[in-house]
């Protein structure tokens, strides 16, 4: 037998053979669970591999679907599952033995997994046969995401319990899914990236050993079971260096810190969603390229390739992705997959002296930052003293700035920003996705015919089991798996769990901002405040706060601190509000300005409740309100209409013109009045 | 301000049934620090002390103080015991001013406390307010005093949320009937308990977070620290072992706070006009305007009898100093 060439990749006989793709997935789901089976089915058939269910706020914050916070996100950015009859409909006809499913869900992952477990006990599938993923990274929620419930302590007693019960039942399942993703989408730096995400990991692992639930043989094993979601940002050859990077620390701190011999075991798994802080809103059809290049990253080098890759689509800074929109992407992965010679070759960077440096670089520098955040305690006081989400924080507000002053290039925002309109936008719909609403009055009618159909002892007797468990330290995976079969809905199952754990409020990331907010045009507008709080009686006062349950909360935060800046005296009131609630607060504060923002597509359901609110205080007239969000041109209008007065949207990056926009509003109502 | 002036007898009757509007306006004018809102101040204070609230039957509202460093956990700690507080007494009603520092370069101000806040939607019986303290240290505004003395005749009882350590305290202790000073647990260093003077000025200590493995070793630190600091005390302070996470330990100190607002009102703020008139020289005049008042006004307590009241010591002095 001859020694094969090093271009080829061959089999144990010596035959060059080609590499499996890696699973293909879209993220998706909406309005209901028929229609997002119906989406499913459809991409199945379209050639999608494995599944990427998106499920709704409410689902994902623990909310039933006729809860009022609830009510204005049915459906809007995934699909609400309510009860295990939910989850009938969402994977009928779908055989779950034979799926990779991926849920992306945090908060209620417990609940999520019980309710697919539930599932294959109705259909008699053994849940040993079950593969799939619950993303259940709690870190990032708290970081970046915000669809956190309990406090850091339960939410990570949750993910230990999730480990032991899979490791032997379901031992295909990945119990969590440690997300750098949403850490970049926060701007984070590649060697933060790397950092936070193996600090998490570590952190877990160390939690799982303290647990002593297992035993040597079985803890070397959980550490196979780690698994990680990662983004991939436009700077692609560093991301592929990146990639390298995490997988050879992850191998290099598995087996010095944790003791892990066998190497499979201390494979870096990974899959992958591509960068969308990156897309833009103007030119939106430039983002198609970006999403190639960004996959590239992920893909290219065959040592550090996804296993399974999801692609967001190049409208999504205008709006949630239609069908057509989510093809365009899965065709993109099977061009690269099936038609390129990709998957011929080794790996392409194998002695590169430029690869090695650069991910030498990064490994140093993250290591650096492992060892802060060890330091500290582990992930939990990092989040707790707010000390990560300040380094974020300022990471965005250093990318803001050097998009601003031109030092990061955006084609098409900041660069060569004149261009031929795109002819797709042109389409009936504008190019973008609505949700239909007659939707979410069938999901609030299924809800109430579960509620009414159910044995309502048993769900009483199957709450005060798992709320026992909460209480005395035992699992709750076996009591949330009976509260499935029950027909529990999921705002009682995290409403039980709220009773016992408490809800927490994180630090926020307000402090140690650092903001590209100075020059001339700041002093003006300081001087412009000055004169407009002589003629109010005191400093313009601004709400910040973010209705209803999205809980992105950076750009709101980012709001926050410029306005301080300029000036104003900024009421910072956090995320996840009722409109009843900011309003209340900008009545008792007496503020003369509402920023809302809103990033989850609700935002005319919640201008609407906010104005009402107003108008019941008699407020109306004192307090102006402002939007900014994902907020697509066409409903301009409509805000406007009910009396919005300034939408600002991602093309809006200057933050001194919002500033400059939000001051002309106050003193045109101080002249009105 | 002329429609303003229209509008008071209404606004002073609407905002005695605690409706937020009213009550939010009327604090706006008690920090309004533009020339002819003193007037309104003074017209607002006769309405109210001429038609009493019936229920509270001219009692004045008990001032409660609740100040340590930042990160001691005040915010979550004051958003447990203010719903707890009305759960436990359904007559009660309480107003929150938490006060946050501001940035020197800007003069604005990042109001923070409402975030960690559970509001009770429609309640009228708790109103919260933030104000800027317009030092980058904390404390107290220039305009705390004014607020409270409006909102002590509005509430059984005003809490005042503070940042910082040093002066702000002192300046606290001349408002509140009663200062909390909030702790965390430290790393086991007594001196630290001890800088600044922080321990000489509350009447009551809570050491937060007391879920964490070090508290009980500050628990004694602190207690040790206290017979150094403050050996005249004829009694032990008392030291609530608190955790706003798990709620433990919060009974016992919301007992102690509503036998505090039951016992009665606040001992009247009155008796601190002269305190505040002498600060408020000092911040609008500097010393030479605090030299004036003390050597040829004859001091803040005879000024303000001369002048027949806070207000109007205030115009006179503006007056006869400016």
């Amino acid at each position: 037998m001859t020694q094969p060439e090093p271009h080829v990749i061959s089999d144990e006989q010596g035959n060059a053979v080609r590499d499996r793709p890696w699973i293909i997935r879209t993220y998706s789901g909406h309005s209901s669970p028929k229609a997002s089976n119906e989406l499913y089915r459809s991409n199945l058939a379209k050639g999608q591999t494995g599944l990427s269910i998106a499920f709704d706020l409410p689902t994902q914050c623990g909310y039933d679907s006729d809860d009022p916070i609830a009510r204005p996100e049915i459906g809007k950015v995934g699909v609400p599952i309510n009860s295990l009859d939910d989850m009938h409909i969402l994977f009928d006809q779908i055989p779950i033995e034979q799926m990779n499913t991926s849920m992306t869900i945090n908060g209620t992952a417990m609940w999520l997994l019980a309710l697919y477990v539930g599932l294959a006990r109705e259909r008699g599938v053994e849940i040993s046969e079950l593969n799939g993923t619950t993303q259940n990274d709690l870190i990032k929620e708290y970081l970046a995401r915000g669809t956190y419930i309990f406090p850091p302590e339960q939410s990570l007693r949750i993910i230990a319990e999730m480990y032991e019960f899979c490791l032997e039942q379901i031992p295909a399942w990945n119990a969590s899914n440690i997300c750098s993703y949403h850490l970049q989408e926060a701007a984070a730096t590649p060697a933060q990236e790397l950092a936070f995400a193996l600090a998490n990991a570590i952190s877990l692992l160390d939690l799982l050993k303290e647990r002593g639930q297992f035993d040597d043989e079985q803890f070397e094993r959980s550490v196979g079971r780690i698994s990680f979601f990662v983004n991939a940002g436009i700077r692609f050859v560093e991301e592929m260096c990146k990639m390298r990077a995490f997988g050879e620390l992850w191998d290099e701190y598995t087996k010095d810190r944790f003791g892990v011999k066998n190497e499979k075991y201390r494979r870096f798994r990974y899959g992958v969603q591509v960068n969308s802080l990156g897309l833009t809103e103007s030119q939106p059809e430039n983002n198609a390229w970006r999403i190639l290049i960004e996959t590239l990253g992920v893909t290219l080098s065959r040592d550090a390739r996804a296993r399974a890759v999801q692609l967001p689509a190049w409208n999504e800074a205008l709006s949630l992705p239609r069908p057509w929109d989510q093809q365009w992407s899965l065709r993109l992965q099977q061009i690269l997959a099936y038609e390129t010679d990709l998957l011929e070759y080794p790996d392409l960077f194998e002695g590169s002296v430029v690869v090695r440096s650069k991910v030498d670089e990064l490994k140093t520098q993250a290591r650096a930052e492992i060892e802060r955040i060890l330091d500290m305690g582990g992930v939990i006081p990092a989040i707790e003293s707010g000390y990560m989400k300040s380094a974020l924080v300022r990471s965005m507000s250093e990318r803001m700035s050097a998009i601003n002053t031109g030092e990061q290039i955006v084609v098409g925002l900041n660069k060569w920003t004149d261009g031929i309109p795109s002819p797709l936008l042109g389409g009936e719909d504008g190019g973008i996705f609505k949700v239909d609403e007659s939707s979410a009055r069938d999901t609030i009618a299924s809800l109430e015919k579960t509620r009414a159909s159910r044995d309502s002892e048993r769900v009483a007797a199957a709450l005060a089991v798992l709320q026992e468990a909460a209480r005395s330290g035992a699992s709750m995976m076996e009591p949330s798996i009976e509260c499935a079969l029950a027909r529990v809905t999921t705002g009682e199952w995290a409403g039980a769990l709220r009773e016992v754990f408490g809800e927490y409020r994180p630090a926020t990331g307000v402090d140690g901002q650092k903001l590209s907010l100075d020059g001339d045009r700041v002093d003006q507008l300081r001087s412009r405040i000055d004169l407009l709080a002589q003629q109010l009686g005191h400093r313009p006062r601004i709400v910040v706060g973010k209705p209803g349950l999205d809980g992105h909360s950076n750009g709101a935060e980012v709001i926050a601190v410029s306005a301080r800046h300029v000036g104003f005296d900024v009421i910072y009131s956090g995320i996840r509000l009722s409109p009843d609630e900011i309003v209340q607060s900008a009545v008792e504060e007496d503020a003369d300005v509402i920023g809302a923002s809103v990033l989850s597509g609700s935002h005319v359901e919640l201008a609407q409740q906010i104005m009402d609110k107003l108008v019941e205080y008699g407020a109306e007239k004192s307090v102006a309100v402002v939007f900014g969000g994902i907020i697509p041109p066409d409903d301009f209008d409509t805000l406007f209409g009910l009396g919005v007065k300034r939408v600002f949207t991602p093309s809006d990056y200057q933050l001194i013109d919002i500033m400059e926009s939000i001051t002309e509003v106050i003193e045109a109502n101080q002249e009105a009045s | 301000m002329d429609s303003l002036e229209q509008a008071l007898p209404g606004l002073v009757r609407e905002a005695q049934q605690l409706n937020k509007m009213a009550v939010a306006r009327l604090i706006s004018l008690f920090e309004d620090d533009r020339e002819g809102s003193a007037v309104l101040r003074s017209q607002t204070l006769r309405l109210l002390d001429a038609n009493p609230d019936t229920d509270t039957a001219g009692r004045r509202g008990r001032i409660l103080g609740l100040t340590g460093t930042p990160g001691s956990g005040k915010s979550s700690l004051l958003s447990r015991i203010t719903v707890d507080l009305l759960e436990r007494n359904a007559e009660l009603s309480l107003a929150v001013l938490a006060i946050d520092p501001s940035s020197q370069v800007s003069g604005g101000a990042l109001l923070g406390d409402r975030t960690r806040m559970r509001f009770l939607p429609a309640e009228k019986r708790l109103f919260f307010r933030s104000q800027a303290s317009q030092t980058d240290l904390g404390g107290l505004g220039p305009s705390s005093f004014q607020v409270c003395r409006l909102l002590s005749r509005l509430f059984d009882c005003v809490m005042i949320e503070t940042v910082g350590i040093g002066q702000s305290e002192a300046d606290i202790r001349h408002l509140a009937d009663r200062v909390y000073l909030v702790l965390q647990p430290l790393g086991g260093d007594e001196v630290q308990f001890l800088k600044a003077g922080i321990i000489e000025i509350p009447h009551a200590f809570i050491l937060n977070k007391s879920d964490e493995p070090t508290a009980l070793k500050s628990f004694h630190h602190l207690r040790s620290s206290m017979w150094l600091a403050r050996p005249f005390e004829s009694e032990d302070l008392p030291i609530f072992q608190t955790s706003a996470l798990t709620g433990a330990g919060l009974e016992e100190l919301e007992s102690e706070m509503l036998r505090q607002i039951e016992s009665g009102g606040t001992a009247g703020l009155e008796m601190r006009e002269p305190y505040f008139l002498d600060r408020w020289v000092h911040q609008e005049f500097g010393k030479s305007g605090g030299r004036f008042l003390a050597q040829q006004l004859g001091g803040a307590t005879v000024f303000i009898a001369q002048a027949g009241g806070y207000e109007q010591a205030q115009a006179a002095f503006s007056q006869a100093f400016g």
